[in-house]
C-alpha cells in the first residue's frame, strides 16, 4: 500500500488522511493514557524550570540598577535606561539591526543550501568509505576556532603577503585591499559559515535521509526515473519538514550575532564595521568595554524579543504550509 | 494561544514568587554575617596592631583566589608550608583558588561577588570603582592598620590609587619601577648598529633609524604597535601629557586642576598627522588596521624595528626575541628630555575583600604577609630553599623547579626581588634608578563615577573604536575623517562627558592638594 | 542498469563532496603541521603544510609536568560525557516523544515550553546563584552535565525523527493495546535509532567541548575535565605572552602561542576523529516499514 502511495506524494500526510478514519477510534483511547505522557515529559520539565524558567526571574535585573545590598529584588528600578545607549543612537542601533539580520538571513539560506546539497549527494554515493572518511572530514572545520580560521584568512587575504594578491599580482591583476571592502568582507563571512557549518548541519539532514523507507526508491527505479529526477521527486521533498523546523529553530536566533566570528574573523577592523558591526559586536565595542553588563543584558533582551515575533510569524507562516510543520 | 499564554504567565510568577522568597532568606543570611563580621572584626583588632599577632586570634577560614594555572608544586605547599606559615602567623587556613585569567575584572568573579562569597582577590581601579558602585567590595579603611609592615614597603601613592571618598577599598601590593610606561622606545640596538647608528635621542633620529634599516632589510616592519602618542609627545606638544583614558589627558607641568579632551586638542591633530605620515611610509604596516596580534608576533620573532619601551621590557622582551634573533639587543630610549617620567605609583596591583567576608581584617593581615618580610617573600614567591631554589654568593636566584607559585609578577617589590644570574648587573643598576626622579601623576588615586553619563561613556566607547581610533593610529587621514569622527563624538555626548568628568576632578583636586 | 547521464552527475557528485573535503581538512593539516612546529618560526613565518622546524616543544610545554592531572582530567570528561549523554538521550528522547505524539492536546504547550526557553534567558547571574546556593551543584559531578542535559535544539530535531516514523506502525501497537511508555520504549527507540544516534553524536561533542561548567561550579582540581584544564592553560598562555606579567626576576618561559592554539585544535578534533567513524556503522539505511507491519 505504502509503496504505491509513495511516488506520487511521498510526504507522510497522505497515508495519515487514508488512515483518518481508523485513527478516530484509537484516538480516544490513547487519551486515556496521557498520564503516562506526563511521565516522559517530566524529567524535561524539570531540568527546563530549574535551570531555565526559575533563572528567567533574573530578566528583572535588566530594568533595575543592581546593587549587592539590595539584591535582585531590592535594588532600585531603572525604567528603559540600560536600553538608552543602544536607542539613542538610533544610526547604530539600526545598522547594527540590520547587518545583523542581513548576515543571518544569508547565513540561513547558504547554510541551508548547501547542507541539504552535501546530504542529498551523500544520500546517492555508495562507496562506503568515501563517505566514511569525508562524512568526518567535512566535520572537522566545526571545531576548528573562529580565532584560528581568521589567522588562515589572514594569510589569504592580506594586502602585501596575502597568497590572493600575491596570485592576482602574478596574473597581472591589481591587488585587492580586502580588508577595508566592507561589502566584499560579507561574501567572506558567508563563505567561512558555509565552511564551518555545512558539514554539521548536512549530518542532520543525511540522518533524516537515512531514515527514509528504501521501499519509495525502488518503486521510483522500477518506475524507470533518473538519479535526478528521485532527488528531486522523493529525496528533497523528504527533506522539506526538516528544512522548516530548521529554519524556525533558526529564525528566533535570527537578531542574535556570534562575536567571535566577527572578531576572529575581521579583527574587529573599523574600516569593515559597515557591515560586520552586528549587534553583539556594537554591544561588545560599547557596554562590555565601558563594563555596563547591566546594558548587555538589556541588549540580550531585546535580541530575543525580537527574535520572539519573528518566530510566532514564521510558525503561522509554516502552519499555513503545512499543520504538522508547526514548531508550537 | 490565549490558552499558552495563561500558562506561561502563571508559572512564570509562580517562579518569580518562588525566587523572591529564596532571595529574601539570602540576604537575611547576608545581613546576618555581616552582623557577624562586625562583632568579630572589632575583637581582633588590638592584637593584629600590635604586630605579633597569632596566638591570641581566633581560627579563620581565608579563600584567596588567583588567576592562572595552579602548577603541582604551588598545590603542594598550600598545603604544607604555606598553610603551616600563614597558620601560625595568623591563625587562618587560607584556601587558593585558580580561576582563568578570563574571569579577572569580571566573568565568574563578577558572580562569586553578586552572589556573597567570602573570598578575597586581586583588582585594578576600572573594576574597583565599578564593583564599589554595585557595593561588591569590603571596605577596608578600619583594617589598613593590619597591614603595617605591608605599608613600610609599598609606597603611599599606591594606597591613594585604591580610595574613593577617602575609603580604603583595596590593599595593593608590589612595589616596581614603572613610571614613563611607554613613554620611551624600545630599539633593536643589534640593528641600530647595524646601520651605522649609535643612539636615537629624537623623532628625526627614529625616522633615519627607519630608512636605513629599511635599506638593509626591506622585509622588516617599523613600529610594532598602532598607539605612539606617549613616546611621540617629545614632538608634537611642550606639555608633558598623562591619559586617564582613550578621551582625557591630563597636562602634568601645569599646576592645576584643568582636564584636555584630547581628541578635540591640537596635540590630537598634530599626533595624528605624524601617525598618518608613518603609515603612509610604512613605519606601521598596512595589516595593522586590521591584525593588531600580527604586530606583537613580528616584534616577538624579531620582525620588527622598535616598540614601546617600559623598564623592565630590555630585559623581558630579549628572552622571546633572542629565539628567533640570538643576538638581538633591546635599549630603551626617549625622543626628548627635560619631561619628568609620570608615574601612578609603583604597585603590581591591589587585594581586596568581598562584601560578604565574615573577617576582612584577617585577610588585610593575609596580604600584609605576602610583604611583611624577604622571608615570607622568598617563601611565597620562590618556594623552599634548597628545594625551589638555591642562591648563590651574590644572592642571585636560580630556580630548581620551573613551577609558579604566588606569581611573581604580583608580589614584585624591589626592596624583596632576587634577580637570576641571566640578568646583567648594568640591567639592574638601570632597572632600580629607572624612577629616579619620576613624578607621580597629579590626577592619581582621582577615581571617575561614571554613574551620570554612563550612557554617553558606552557610546562614546562605540565612537572610539570606529573613528576615532584609525585617525590616532594614521590609518584614515585627519583631515577628511576628522570632521564626520567630531560629529559622532559630538552626538555622543563628548561635551557633558567632558563636563562632568572636570567638575568631578576638580572637586577631588580640590579636596587632596 | 544506470543510464550515463545519472553516471556522469554521481561522478560530478563524487567530485564536490571530494573537493569540499579537501578544503575542510586544508585548516585541519596547518593545525597540525603548526602544533609541530616551533614558535618563533611560526610567527615569522606563518603556516604551512608541513612544520617548521619538527618539534613536540608545544605539547611538552602543554602537557609536561601535568601528565598525572591531564591524564585524571581525560578520564573525568570521558566520565562525563558517558553520563551526560546517556541522561540527555533519555531525558531528550522522553520529551521529544511528547511533543510528537499524534492528537496529544498539550503536545503544543509542551513544544512551546521549551522552545520559550531557546530565546530568553535570565543571565548568568541567577543561573549561578541557584545552582551554587540551591542546587548546590558547586564542586559535584553531577554540576558538570546535569544542566546541559536536555538541549531544546536536539529536543526538537528528536521530535522531527519521531514523525517521520509512519504512523500506522504506532497505530496498530495501540490497536493492540500498548501504552505510550510501551510505543516509546519498544518501537520508537528502536525505529529512530538514526535520530537516536545523531543526538547522542551532538550531546557527546557538547559534553566533550563543554568548559562552560567546570568553569562556573569546579573549584576541585579533581573534577577538571580536559577541554576546562586545556581552557586555563590557554587564558594563561595569553596572559603571559601579553606582556603584562613583567617577569624581569628571572628566566622569563616565552610560551608558544600560536603553536598552543594549533595543538588546542588538534586535541579537540582528537575525540571525534575517533568517535564519528566508529559511530557512522549505526548510519545504515535500515527502516522498511512493510517488514515491521509484515
Amino acid at each position: 500500500m505504502i509503496q504505491e502511495a509513495a511516488p506520487e506524494k511521498p510526504g507522510r500526510q497522505s497515508l495519515s488522511l487514508k488512515l483518518k478514519a481508523a485513527r478516530t477510534g484509537s484516538l480516544r483511547k490513547s487519551l486515556r493514557k496521557d498520564s503516562s505522557l506526563y511521565l516522559l515529559a517530566l524529567p524535561g520539565i524539570i531540568i527546563l524550570i530549574l535551570f531555565a524558567y526559575l533563572p528567567m526571574s533574573g530578566l528583572i535585573l535588566v530594568f533595575k540598577n543592581y546593587n549587592y545590598n539590595d539584591g535582585i529584588f531590592g535594588s532600585p528600578w531603572a525604567g528603559f535606561s540600560n536600553f538608552e545607549f543602544f536607542f539613542s543612537s538610533m544610526e547604530d542601533a539600526l545598522r547594527a539591526t540590520r547587518n545583523t539580520v542581513m548576515l543571518n538571513a544569508l547565513y540561513m539560506l547558504t547554510g541551508t543550501f548547501f547542507s541539504v546539497a552535501i546530504a542529498v549527494i551523500l544520500n546517492e554515493l555508495r562507496s562506503k568509505w568515501f563517505i566514511k572518511v569525508t562524512q568526518s572530514v567535512m566535520f572537522f572545520p566545526y571545531f576548528i576556532s573562529w580565532i584560528i580560521i581568521g589567522a588562515i584568512l589572514f594569510s589569504l587575504l592580506d594586502y602585501d603577503k596575502g597568497i590572493l594578491n600575491q596570485l592576482f599580482q602574478s596574473l597581472g591583476l591589481a591587488q585587492m585591499d580586502w580588508y577595508s571592502s566592507p561589502w566584499l568582507f560579507v561574501i567572506i563571512l558567508v563563505l567561512a559559515n558555509i565552511w564551518k557549518s555545512a558539514g554539521y548541519g548536512a549530518i542532520i539532514y543525511y540522518a533524516v535521509l537515512q531514515g527514509i523507507d528504501t521501499s519509495y526508491y525502488e518503486a521510483a527505479r522500477i518506475d524507470g526515473a533518473s538519479r535526478w529526477q528521485i532527488i528531486t521527486k522523493i529525496t528533497i521533498p523528504m527533506l522539506i519538514p526538516s528544512i522548516i523546523l530548521m529554519t524556525l529553530l533558526g529564525i528566533g536566533g535570527m537578531l542574535k550575532g556570534d562575536l567571535s566570528m566577527i572578531m576572529g574573523v575581521t579583527f574587529l577592523n573599523p574600516l569593515l564595521l559597515p557591515t560586520t558591526d552586528i549587534i553583539d559586536v556594537y554591544v561588545y565595542r560599547t557596554a562590555i568595554r565601558s563594563g555596563e553588563f547591566g546594558f548587555a543584558s538589556a541588549i540580550t533582551l531585546y535580541q530575543s524579543v525580537f527574535g520572539f515575533i519573528l518566530v510566532l510569524l514564521a510558525n503561522k507562516l509554516a502552519g499555513w504550509y503545512d499543520k504538522d510543520s508547526k514548531l508550537f | 494561544m490565549k490558552k499558552k499564554k495563561g500558562w506561561l504567565s502563571l508559572l512564570l510568577s509562580a517562579v518569580f514568587l518562588l525566587s523572591a522568597c529564596s532571595q529574601g532568606n539570602n540576604e537575611s543570611a547576608n545581613s546576618g554575617d555581616s552582623g557577624n563580621s562586625g562583632s568579630g572584626g572589632t575583637a581582633p583588632a588590638a592584637t593584629a596592631d600590635s604586630g605579633t599577632g597569632g596566638t591570641t586570634l581566633a581560627p579563620a577560614k581565608l579563600k584567596i583566589v588567583l588567576y592562572g594555572d595552579e602548577s603541582n608544586r604551588m598545590k603542594e605547599l598550600a598545603k604544607t608550608d604555606f598553610y603551616d606559615v600563614i597558620k601560625k602567623e595568623i591563625n587562618a587556613e587560607v584556601e587558593f583558588q585558580f580561576l582563568p585569567w578570563t574571569e579577572y575584572g569580571g566573568g565568574k568573579t563578577d558572580l562569586m561577588l553578586s552572589t556573597g562569597e567570602d573570598f578575597a582577590t586581586y583588582t585594578d581601579a576600572n573594576y574597583m570603582v565599578k564593583s564599589v558602585a554595585k557595593g561588591l567590595y569590603a571596605d577596608l579603611t578600619p583594617y589598613v592598620g593590619a597591614a603595617a609592615d605591608l605599608s613600610k614597603t609599598v609606597d603611599e601613592a599606591s594606597f591613594t590609587a585604591f580610595q574613593l571618598d577617602s575609603k580604603q577599598y583595596a590593599i595593593p601590593v608590589g612595589n616596581k619601577p614603572n613610571s614613563a610606561e611607554f613613554y620611551s622606545v624600545l630599539v633593536r640596538q643589534d640593528l641600530l648598529e647595524e646601520a651605522g647608528m649609535k643612539q636615537v635621542t629624537s623623532l628625526a633620529e627614529l625616522e633615519q633609524f627607519y630608512d636605513k634599516v629599511h635599506a638593509l632589510h626591506p622585509e622588516l616592519i617599523g613600529y610594532a604597535s598602532t598607539d605612539a602618542r606617549r613616546m611621540l609627545q617629545y614632538d608634537f606638544t611642550d606639555k608633558n601629557l598623562y591619559w586617564q583614558n582613550d578621551f582625557i589627558a591630563l597636562d602634568e607641568s601645569a599646576q592645576n586642576d584643568q582636564i584636555i579632551n584630547w581628541f578635540e586638542s591640537d596635540e590630537f591633530k598634530a599626533y595624528a598627522k605624524l601617525m598618518r605620515g608613518w603609515y603612509e611610509k610604512g613605519i606601521i604596516p598596512k595589516y595593522a588596521a586590521t591584525n593588531v596580534p600580527q604586530l606583537q608576533s613580528d616584534w616577538n620573532s624579531g620582525k620588527a624595528m622598535f616598540w614601546a619601551g617600559t623598564a623592565a621590557r630590555p630585559f623581558e622582551g630579549a628572552a622571546t626575541i633572542s629565539q628567533a634573533v640570538p643576538d638581538a639587543k633591546l635599549v630603551n630610549y626617549f625622543l626628548g628630555t627635560g619631561r619628568p617620567k609620570i608615574s601612578r605609583g609603583t604597585y603590581s596591583t591591589a587585594f581586596f575583600v568581598s562584601a560578604a567576608a565574615k573577617d576582612p581584617e584577617r585577610y588585610v593581615m593575609f596580604f600584609n604577609l605576602l610583604q611583611k618580610n624577604q622571608e615570607l617573600y622568598d617563601l611565597f614567591a620562590y618556594g623552599i630553599k634548597g628545594t625551589d631554589y638555591t642562591l648563590d654568593d651574590n644572592g642571585r636566584l636560580t630556580k630548581i623547579s620551573t613551577d609558579s607559585l604566588i606569581p611573581d609578577w604580583l608580589l614584585m617589590n624591589k626592596n624583596f626581588i632576587r634577580f637570576d644570574n641571566t640578568v646583567p648587573d648594568d640591567f639592574i643598576a638601570k632597572y632600580k634608578a629607572w624612577d629616579d626622579g619620576a613624578i607621580i601623576s597629579k590626577g592619581a588615586g582621582f577615581n571617575f563615577d561614571n554613574t551620570p553619563v554612563k550612557n554617553e561613556e558606552t557610546k562614546l566607547n562605540g565612537v572610539f573604536t570606529e573613528y576615532l581610533a584609525p585617525i590616532g593610529s594614521g590609518f584614515s587621514d585627519y583631515d577628511t575623517a576628522f570632521p564626520k569622527a567630531l560629529e559622532r563624538l559630538k552626538a555622543a555626548g563628548i561635551d557633558k562627558y567632558i563636563a562632568e568628568y572636570q567638575k568631578q576632578f576638580s572637586e577631588w583636586y580640590a579636596k587632596s592638594k | 542498469m544506470q543510464t550515463t547521464e545519472s553516471k556522469g552527475l554521481l561522478i560530478l557528485f563524487y567530485a564536490c563532496i571530494a573537493v569540499f573535503s579537501a578544503i575542510c581538512l586544508v585548516p585541519f593539516v596547518l593545525a597540525v603541521s603548526g602544533s609541530l612546529s616551533t614558535e618563533s618560526r611560526i610567527a615569522a613565518e606563518g603556516y604551512s603544510f608541513w612544520p617548521r622546524g619538527f618539534t613536540f616543544e608545544t605539547y611538552e610545554f602543554l602537557f609536561g609536568s601535568k601528565a598525572e592531572q591531564i591524564l585524571r582530567a581525560y578520564s573525568m570528561s570521558v566520565v562525563v560525557t558517558v553520563l551526560g549523554t546517556l541522561t540527555a538521550v533519555l531525558v531528550t528522547t522522553a520529551y521529544a516523544y511528547v511533543i510528537s505524539v499524534k492528537g496529544f492536546k498539550l503536545k503544543n504547550f509542551f513544544a512551546f515550553f521549551a522552545y520559550f526557553t531557546m530565546l530568553f534567558s535570565g543571565g548568568t547571574l541567577p543561573w549561578y546563584l541557584l545552582s551554587t546556593k540551591y542546587y548546590h551543584l558547586g564542586d559535584t559531578l553531577l554540576g558538570l552535565f546535569i544542566p546541559y542535559v536536555l538541549s531544546v535544539f536536539l529536543m526538537f530535531l528528536m521530535a522531527n525523527y519521531f514523525r517521520s516514523i509512519p504512523h500506522e506502525i504506532v497505530e496498530s501497537a495501540q490497536i493492540d493495546g500498548a501504552g505510550h511508555l510501551r510505543i516509546f520504549f519498544s518501537i520508537m527507540i528502536p525505529l529512530g535509532r538514526v535520530g537516536l544516534i545523531t543526538i547522542s553524536l551532538f550531546y557527546a561533542l557538547q559534553f566533550w567541548n563543554d568548559f562552560y561548567l567546570p568553569l562556573m561550579l569546579v573549584s576541585d582540581q579533581d573534577l577538571y575535565t580536559i577541554q576546562y584544564l586545556m581552557y586555563n592553560m590557554m587564558a594563561n598562555i595569553q596572559f603571559l605572552a601579553s606582556g603584562n606579567a613583567a617577569q624581569v626576576g628571572g628566566a622569563i618561559i616565552a610560551p608558544p602561542l600560536e603553536t598552543a592554539k594549533m595543538a588546542m585544535t588538534c586535541l579537540t578534533v582528537l575525540p571525534i576523529a575517533i568517535l564519528y567513524p566508529f559511530l557512522q556503522r549505526f548510519f545504515v539505511k535500515g527502516i522498511v516499514v512493510g517488514s515491521v507491519k509484515g
